[in-house]
């Protein structure tokens, strides 16, 4: 390990320390963010290079089962994307769905040093962190699944609030997650008995309990345990065209819980916000979404931004994946988790001759837009669902200026302009308004500040990304292509103190950490030895409750969050 | 130009040479062209005693000769877009991947996934072809998109699936699933086959030999007059594969 770095004359936006573009030194030691660099530390110069503090992804899919079925079902798509062994890196294949190795390059490349798993399966656990190990350069955090939880939807049918924290409490803990994330939920538990829910208050069959009331139940189990993040949420009826009112919904169900970040973290909004009550009539309800979203300051959401090419969709939300089968007729798989969720994986081509997908395209930009604080709207394509995430330069290039807009909107389907008002919105998102929506936003909505993620002041963990781009000589309205190519490939990047890439390639072995919550909980709480829990093992579940729990050796480098639940 | 690439002996003749390199555009342009022997890399004289006769202006007029011990040179004309290519003897696997324009003539066998995923052009193949000959790869639903594959000997199992487009004709027999998947394009079988076009959604199949374990999910459609090798044929013709939404069009001789 180096004694220390030293990066010199740095263009730095850092909004959570209040930088908005100053030229600084930034000295690092022991992988820390330090005020003084030791004196035989290594200098790095910067000028004129626009450096961030390390890119953080809140919402993306590149660990775990489902992905690697992904990768299973797509043969072609490894075909895509070949690199050969060069130096430190490994061979990668894949484009939508790349191997482990190729998505942590890729993501360094980019600037990129944590990493959201959108959906971990607490039963399949021990998968996803064995390929988080094989994600060397990111930092990973896993979402757990609860939406189809017997034992939670149980909680949630006697309004037994506090016996839902205490499952969360020990299925996060059992399986090193790191928050809860909801996909839609009662609806893939529902579709598990071959029915579905189609608003936040429908019933789910044999639980007797609504969306509503589980959405409700967990975002207050969620504050009683002290999660450093919120409840993490993909709204029921994905894709359905008319399903902004679903959204809107259950935006209006949202408490304000927390002082520091908000009480609902709702993913790929962009999937979430269509009118029209058919595919032939499905137009843009992204204004409705994001007043909705202005006037609520206790929601952040993700844009799940869709971008033209082929992709692969995958998600735990079963029953629409079904769906997508049924209209695509091509390989397509469904997956049920015992007791706990489902999931759907089928590849997808977004072409700019359809006219549904240019919709689903602009909205996402207009939600980025028309959110009023950058701090509630995040970047992301909810990779690969939307695009893989090595398209995110080109959605940072998009926000940034309107006359790319204005050439894409020549090459897409003319009926697009009726259907949408991206082609009204003047707005042009400013370096500050980006490093906000990729980085610090995502720190503060993932609650990962406490240990020094999303910003470059002393004492932060020194995850830095340097772009070859200088904010003082480049109008980013007009030289998007330069805006574009910066960031796709980083001059540095910073992880740990450590310079793992450079000027697009890896150059060291990566030791990443994985991060999880546990929150303590009063002994009477402990669902280890309550005896209805416990049940549950030895009559359904296929695994003992002993072997349930996945074991320390998974998480080689584990950085658990503490947190003293209030039950 | 006409290239003659004559194999040269080696220590180890059974290690496969990679040799995707060997299209007819790059003779004109490229003057260091690579080949893989096993994991090394070589160049063109390591392998080949390579003659030269004549000149070019543009890839339509190379024609590239090889000779020798040429069965285990796989992916000869990958992305061939013009010129000729003929094959004194066999030719390994992948012969002629994706190419688009341009003939390849192969007075010997071919190995598998002959012409995969091609998109024009043309293949001849005098002896027999191997398994997935006109072939989707992995995982990829349009297979063959365009340009025409002879086969004057037999195919292997799955010859034409996932056929998008373009024409595929084996004189000889079929062996398994011949046209499976086939959404496009027509495949003519000279011969026998077994179990043609499982799961067809579009595209025409004739079969001028047996078809043996025939699916139950064509349903009859008549029947029609097909001429094959200057003769007229009397047709059963079928619809299907019914199991698959299918719109295909699968002809049996009666």
């Amino acid at each position: 390990m180096t004694p220390g770095l030293l990066i010199k004359n740095a263009f730095v936006i850092d909004p959570l320390s209040g930088v908005k573009g100053e030229i600084m030194d930034i000295a690092i030691s022991n992988g820390r963010i330090v005020d003084e660099a030791p004196r035989d530390a290594e200098v790095i110069d910067a000028a004129g290079c626009l450096t961030l503090p390390g890119g953080i992804d809140s919402h993306s899919h590149v660990c775990g089962t489902k992905v690697n079925f992904g990768r299973y079902m797509s043969p072609e798509d490894m075909r895509a994307g070949r690199t050969a062994r060069k130096g430190v890196m490994h061979v990668t294949s894949g484009y939508s769905v790349p191997t482990t190795f190729g998505n942590s390059y890729r993501y360094s490349t980019m600037g990129y040093t944590t990493v959201l798993e959108g959906a971990m399966a607490p039963l399949e656990a021990r998968h996803t962190h064995e390929e988080f190990t094989a994600t060397p350069h990111q930092d990973m955090l896993a979402n757990t699944l609860f939406d189809g939880n017997w034992s939670i939807m149980e909680a949630v049918r006697e309004k037994d609030v506090k016996r839902a924290a205490a499952i969360v409490a020990w299925t996060l803990a059992a399986v090193r997650g790191f928050a809860i994330k909801l996909t839609n939920p009662g609806g893939t538990e529902a579709w598990g008995w071959g029915e579905d829910v189609h608003s936040i208050q429908d019933l789910v069959p044999h639980f007797e309990v609504t969306p509503a009331e589980i959405i409700g139940t967990m975002i207050r189990a969620n504050e009683m345990l002290n999660l450093p993040h919120s409840v993490h949420l993909h709204c029921n009826n994905l894709g359905v065209p008319g399903n902004f009112r679903t959204t809107l919904d259950t935006i209006d169900l949202v408490p304000d819980l927390n002082k520091e970040r908000q009480s609902l973290y709702l993913t790929h909004v962009q999937f979430h916000s269509y009118g029209g009550s058919t595919w032939r009539d499905i137009c843009s309800r992204s204004e409705d979404i994001a007043r909705a979203v202005n006037g609520k300051p206790q929601v952040v959401m993700d844009m799940g931004q869709i971008m033209f090419g082929r992709t692969t969709t995958m998600t735990a939300d079963g029953p629409m994946e079904f769906k997508l089968f049924m209209l695509h007729h091509n390989k397509w798989s469904n997956h049920d988790v015992e007791l706990e969720t489902g999931s759907g994986i089928i590849p997808v081509y977004y072409g700019r001759k359809s006219l549904v997908n240019c919709v689903m395209w602009s909205i996402g930009l207009e939600l980025a837009l028309l959110a009023k604080n950058p701090w509630q709207c995040l970047l992301s394509t909810d990779s690969p669902n939307g695009a893989p995430f090595v398209k995110y330069p080109e959605i940072i290039a998009l926000l940034m200026s309107q006359r790319l807009r204005e050439s894409e909107r020549k090459m897409i389907d003319p009926r697009t302009e009726h259907f949408v008002p991206l082609f009204a919105i003047e707005r042009e998102l400013d370096w500050y308004e980006i490093a906000v929506m990729t980085r610090a936003a995502q720190a503060k909505a993932l609650g990962i500040t406490r240990i020094g993620k999303g910003y470059l002041a002393p004492g932060a963990e020194a995850d830095v990304a340097i772009y070859p781009i200088s904010p003082d000589q480049v109008d980013p309205s007009v030289d998007y292509q330069q805006v574009m190519a910066a960031f796709s490939r980083s001059r540095f990047t910073i992880k740990r103190g450590r310079v793992v890439a450079r000027d697009g390639e890896v150059i060291v072995e990566g030791a990443n950490s994985t991060i999880w919550s546990k929150a303590h909980v009063p002994p009477e709480y402990d669902m280890g030895t309550d005896p209805e829990f416990t049940k549950k093992f030895e009559q359904y579940y296929t695994v003992r409750m002993r072997n349930y729990p996945v074991q320390d050796v998974y998480l080689p480098r584990g950085l658990r969050i503490d947190t003293e639940a209030s039950l | 130009m006409r290239v003659i690439l004559k194999t040269k002996p080696r220590a180890k003749p059974r290690i496969p040479i990679e040799a995707e390199e060997i299209i007819p555009q790059n003779f004109l342009r490229k003057n260091d062209i690579k080949i893989f022997e096993g994991n090394k890399e070589r160049s063109l004289d390591d392998l080949f005693f390579v003659t030269r006769e004549g000149p070019a202006v543009s890839p339509d007029q190379v024609e590239v000769i090889l000779t020798g011990d040429t069965g285990v040179i796989k992916r000869v004309g990958e992305y061939m877009n013009a010129g000729r290519i003929i094959i004194e003897g066999d030719i390994g696997m992948h012969c002629g991947n994706f190419m688009s324009a341009g003939e390849i003539l192969i007075r010997g066998n071919a190995d598998a996934w002959l012409g995969r995923e091609m998109r024009g052009g043309r293949i001849s193949c005098e002896g027999n072809a191997g398994h997935y000959c006109a072939a989707g790869y992995r995982g990829e639903k349009r297979g063959m998109r365009g340009g025409t594959v002879e086969v004057k000997g037999n195919a292997g199992d799955f010859c034409a699936e996932y056929l998008s487009g373009g024409e595929v004709i084996v004189h000889g027999n079929c062996g398994d699933m011949p046209g499976v998947e086939m959404r496009g394009g027509t495949l003519v079988i000279g011969g026998d086959c077994l179990r043609p076009c499982g799961n067809m959604t579009g595209g025409t199949c004739m079969v001028f030999g047996q078809a043996r374990q025939f699916l139950p999910t064509f349903r009859r459609n008549g029947s029609q007059e097909a001429e094959y090798a200057g003769k007229r044929y009397r047709m059963n013709v079928f619809r299907g594969d019914v199991a698959n939404r299918g719109k295909g069009t699968l002809m049996v001789r009666g």
